[in-house]
């Protein structure tokens, strides 16, 4: 009896196994292309894994037009940015990680850096490697704390106050010079009936954070803003009063519909011509009918203190590879090949994303005029940052959020906000 | 109880001779003899179900709950803490919000789905004309996912969008309201979404409860000069007791699951006033990176799911079996 | 989608019986209510239906003017939703089945022996399927990969059916549980030993429950997001679910886009139940009485 249970059960467990076993081998084939399986016993075939959270229609079309271009086999796998997010550590910690990655420059870069999780790719930033002719300010961005390259930047973006020429046009306004013009054209347009500033605070409600950024920038200049994000002044200091004074005289102007809209869905009103100006980055451009594109042009936040440098937002996107990378000659051919000018301008001509590159050799005369403009404004600026998250970290973020949110619609209790974002924010730096 | 059970009743009418033969009595003394009844591949069928449980879902368990006494962001060194997680718990503003918000969401979501679901079964339960429709129509949503589900609805109470619109039309344009974006709304707004997905489930759930209701009951009833309500709450919600268990099961761990409507269609936002534990639990693991934090949520969360069905569990079976 | 949701009518209907006269307020309530319940699927049908540049220019409450298939088209275009489907049918396929094959041994076995402790047995499984699915991640991760499972189809089966087993087997039990112990007695007498007692007794008796348990499984793992994001990391092999959501995402103004994946990703588990609707509304589902 006992044998005959004994090996009835270890026959079950086989069973068992040997179902687990087919089963597996079924998945495989049909999870699709041959490609579904690099898992299990990855033995460095050179195989590229190529993770990404790019999902904008054109600028996936147009990664994927250079990946298939490459002349070694990429799979490339796109994630849905905010299970990306999640998912991050959790690809760079594997035991067989995907090799590149798409992610933006900064902070989270750095502490994945500091973990030994991310590829050393300084030997690109020096003779002639991809990146060692782009600009000085870019190669800190990518640099880790131990003062080794880690991050590959492909392209940018600005952040500006963007409005319909055409629409001006109609309503017989222009773009403003000085900060005091800008409020007086928001009271003309207002008087007019239609909508001032357009925003999208529902679904994204970090675009609160893209005023709060361009007025601390404007009144206390751009070494005040980094240094107030690494915790060096408070939330509810007098400077930041200052700030939030500006912004509480903007909250009139803006959509009041702007708490339930993302940012996407706020470019519908814009391009219905009835909200009229909408600060935002140039990304503004995928969201809006292809005919409004044309249409777009845009103006930097107005000088409010003379005393202090002029500084925009520039959003710096690019990508990394892991440490743990089967083949990092491989990885770094990869990203060597997305760095080179060729591939850079491909990517920002077929994305139409208004993305600008991050190499000096791209030929730009292709570009539209808006992008052209874009480069222009960046090129003459003093100093650039990058966005709130991005200077910062995504749990300070998460602050900024409660609390600008919470401001734009109790614009009275400002002081009392102040006070709660600068407990939430100690808490986040002390971590 | 229809085809089923009618095999089993003629059976057991006609095995009535061996009365004596009664499911064996769980006695305290002779573990050893208790055992020996359990043939061994009794003991498989359990172990490999129970295996696998525990494999993947005790196991990481017992891992991520330990990691509540810690303070680690998942990409540096972790560093133990002890229960300091919890004490910041309770001082933390927005997990009390979020918590209240949860016990909102449990008794709302509960109370109303139930409660839709069992009068729709109720008034749907006898066949007739449009019937099938209206079962079907009811259950639509339950075939759409959280996740859309959040996004239809997202749609739905834009400010320009269908609901506002229809209020304007019939004359309630003064309820117009930015139902997502306004805090003391938001969640009761979420909230609809909700059981308007739920409902259809728990009324399938109890029309199936209510085909196994013993109708001559009801018929006595009725002619002892019973009124319709007192019917339905003396003969068939007692019959019904077996349902009540699976959906209120099911309701407090969907209930407890929530999380993908409320992420999809405010993120817990306007500044935290929809957070729920399990969303806020999300942010701090994923977004904040604080996954020590995050554990010593997912405790709470377990603990609080633990009490609802463990407390109406006993309480059931205290009912039932006496012994 | 018309076909499906008016399938089901005709059975009750030509099982209508006894006193046709019922009241008319039946159908003041509920046909309103009916209207209002689809209200917000009709709504997004429409949307499916317009151009992206129409939803742009009128707003996303207008009604359509003309049929623009663009959302379709856009949706199904590089047959990365078709091929989610495909998976997501396989995974779901696969994990319900086998939780609803392992959950009835379990039942099985803690509701017909007597198993020490099998309340707590059966209680401890029923809470394993309350832990909050987020708070496991990590650690699933750390699993499947220490078995070499990282990044596959199996991994993610897996994971369903430990994660779903608890409340199947909790179902299940309450089902078996409520079934005359004669019945059981009586095939004892016959000699039958426990695996035909499960085969001959309880798995066609519980075939209601399994339908029911069946239906609200495959809305569970099909619509399940959490878990394919976790373990899987190749496009490929990405379930409707995720792919939506990289449809959102990427088509996160383009209301028409989403619309159409959504409504043709909502077509497997409508079949899957309008299939099962007869067994489960007649199913017993649990000892309901005694």
């Amino acid at each position: 009896m006992t044998t005959h249970g004994l090996s009835r059960r270890i026959l079950l467990a086989g069973a068992g196994l040997g179902a687990a076993g087919g089963l597996a081998a079924c998945m495989n084939t049909s999870g699709g292309g041959g490609s579904g399986d690099e898992g299990g016993d990855g033995d460095g075939s050179g195989e590229i894994v190529f993770q990404n959270s790019i999902q904008d229609p054109a600028p996936k079309a147009a990664i994927e037009a250079l990946v298939a271009d490459y002349d070694q086999p990429v799979t490339m796998n796109s994630v849905a940015t905010e299970q990306y997010r999640a998912q991050l550590t959790n690809y760079l910690r594997a035991s067989d990680p995907p090799d590149v990655y798409s992610w933006y420059a900064g902070s989270v870069a750095r502490a994945y850096a500091s973990q030994g999780l991310l590829l050393d790719v300084s030997s690109m930033w020096e003779g002639d490697g991809a990146c060692a002719g782009f600009p000085d300010a870019l190669r800190t961005l990518s640099t880790a704390d131990d003062g080794t390259q880690i991050f590959v930047p492909t392209s940018y973006y600005w952040w500006s106050v963007f409005f319909r020429k055409s629409a001006f046009e109609e309503w017989g306004v222009t773009p403003p010079e000085t900060w005091d013009d800008f409020l007086a054209l928001c009271e003309t347009l207002q008087g007019q009936g239609i909508i001032p500033l357009a925003n999208g605070v529902g679904a994204t409600p970090w675009m609160s954070s893209g005023w709060f950024d361009y007025l601390n920038l404007r009144i206390n200049g751009a070494e005040y803003h980094r240094q107030l994000l690494a915790g060096e002044h408070a939330f509810n200091s007098a400077e930041v009063k200052a700030v939030m004074e500006e912004y509480a005289k903007l909250i009139p102007f803006m959509d009041p519909d702007m708490m339930s809209y993302s940012n996407q869905e706020a470019a519908t009103p814009f391009a219905q011509k009835k909200t009229a100006m909408y600060l935002v980055g140039a990304f503004i451009t995928t969201h809006v009918p292809s005919d409004v594109v044309d249409d777009l042009d845009f103006f930097s936040v107005p000088v409010i203190n003379p005393d202090v440098p002029t500084a925009e937002e520039a959003p710096t996107d690019g990508y990394f590879a892991a440490a743990g990378s089967d083949d990092p000659e491989a990885s770094l051919a990869f990203l060597s090949y997305l760095a080179a000018p060729e591939q850079q301008q491909r990517y920002i001509e077929e994305a139409g994303s208004s993305n600008l590159p991050t190499s000096p050799d791209v030929d730009s005369s292709g570009f539209s005029e808006l992008t052209k403009k874009g480069m222009d404004l960046l090129a003459t600026t003093e100093e650039i940052t990058q966005f709130f998250n991005r200077d910062s970290s995504d749990a300070l973020q998460t602050t900024a959020d409660a609390a600008l949110v919470r401001f734009l619609s109790e614009p009275e209790e400002v002081d009392a906000i102040l006070d709660e974002w600068q407990a939430a924010a100690e808490q986040v730096w002390d971590s | 109880m229809t085809s089923a059970a009618a095999p089993a009743r003629s059976l057991s009418a006609s095995s009535g001779a061996t009365k004596g033969v009664r499911p064996p009595a769980p006695s305290r003394r002779g573990w050893g003899a208790r055992l020996a009844r359990v043939p061994l591949v009794v003991w498989v069928m359990l172990a490999v179900p129970l295996a696998v449980e525990a494999f993947w879902v005790f196991w990481p368990a017992i891992n991520s709950f330990s990691l509540a006494t810690l303070r680690w962001d998942g990409i540096t060194p972790a560093e133990s803490v002890g229960l300091q997680n919890f004490v910041d718990l309770w001082n933390d503003p927005i997990f009390r919000t979020a918590a209240w918000n949860n016990v909102l969401w449990l008794l709302f979501f509960g109370v109303l789905s139930i409660a839709g679901g069992l009068a729709l079964a109720v008034a749907l339960n006898k066949p007739g004309r449009g019937v099938g429709i209206y079962r079907a129509a009811i259950y639509l949503p339950m075939v759409i996912s959280l996740a859309v589900t959040g996004l239809f609805w997202r749609v739905m109470y834009q400010p320009d969008g269908p609901i506002n619109s229809a209020l304007e039309l019939i004359g309630l344009g003064f309820l117009q309201r930015q139902w997502l974006a306004e805090p003391d709304v938001a969640l009761g707004a979420i909230l609809v979404a909700a059981v308007w997905r739920q409902v259809g489930y728990v009324m399938v759930l109890y029309l199936a409860g209510l085909k196994g209701c013993d109708a001559s009951l009801e018929e006595a009833a009725a002619v002892d000069g019973a009124n319709a309500w007192q019917r339905f709450w003396k003969i068939v919600m007692p019959q019904l007791s077996g349902v009540h268990t699976v959906v209120i099961a099911v309701t407090v761990i969907d209930s407890l699951r929530a999380f993908d409507i409320v992420w999809t269609m405010t993120r817990g936002g306007p500044y935290n006033s929809t957070q729920l534990l399990s969303t806020y639990m999300f942010q701090q693991a994923f977004t904040v990176g604080n996954l020590g934090y995050a554990s010593a949520i997912a405790v709470i969360i377990f603990l609080l799911a633990i009490g609802f069905i463990i407390t109406y569990l006993i309480r059931q079976a205290r009912t039932e079996d006496p012994a | 989608m018309t076909t499906a949701v008016e399938a089901p009518a005709a059975a009750p209907v030509a099982r209508r019986r006894r006193r046709g006269g019922r009241s008319p307020w039946l159908h003041v309530v509920m046909i309103p209510l009916t209207a209002l319940w689809l209200s917000p699927i009709v709504f997004v049908l429409f949307i499916s239906v317009r151009s992206f540049d129409d939803i742009a220019a009128r707003g996303l409450a207008a009604l359509p003017t003309s049929i623009d298939l663009e959302g379709y088209v856009s949706a199904l275009s590089g047959g990365g939703l078709l091929r989610a489907l495909g998976v997501s049918t396989l995974v779901t396929g696969t994990a319900v089945i086998a939780s609803l094959l392992l959950s009835s041994w379990a039942a099985f076995a803690l509701s017909r022996y007597p198993i020490p402790g099998r309340r707590g047995v059966l209680l401890a499984m029923l809470a394993g399927n309350l832990l909050p699915p987020q708070i496991l991640l990590v650690p699933v991760v750390r699993i499947s990969e220490s078995l070499g499972l990282q990044d596959t189809l199996l991994a993610l089966i897996l994971v369903q059916v430990g994660f779903g087993i608890g409340f199947y087997t909790f179902v299940l039990h309450g089902f078996l549980r409520g079934l005359p112990e004669e019945l059981f007695e009586a095939a004892r007498l016959d000699g039958a030993g426990a695996l035909r007692i499960y085969l001959t007794i309880v798995l066609p008796l519980s075939r209601p429950s399994l339908a029911a348990l069946a239906a609200l499984a495959t809305t569970w793992i099909f619509n399940d997001l959490i878990w394919a994001l976790t373990i899987l990391r190749t496009e490929t092999s990405f379930p409707i679910s995720a792919a939506l959501l990289n449809l959102m995402g990427g088509f996160g103004s383009s209301w028409n886009v989403i619309a159409a994946a959504s409504l043709i990703a909502a077509i497997i588990p409508a079949a899957v139940f309008f299939m099962f609707q007869k067994q489960f509304v007649s199913g017993l589902l649990v000892g309901s009485s005694k």
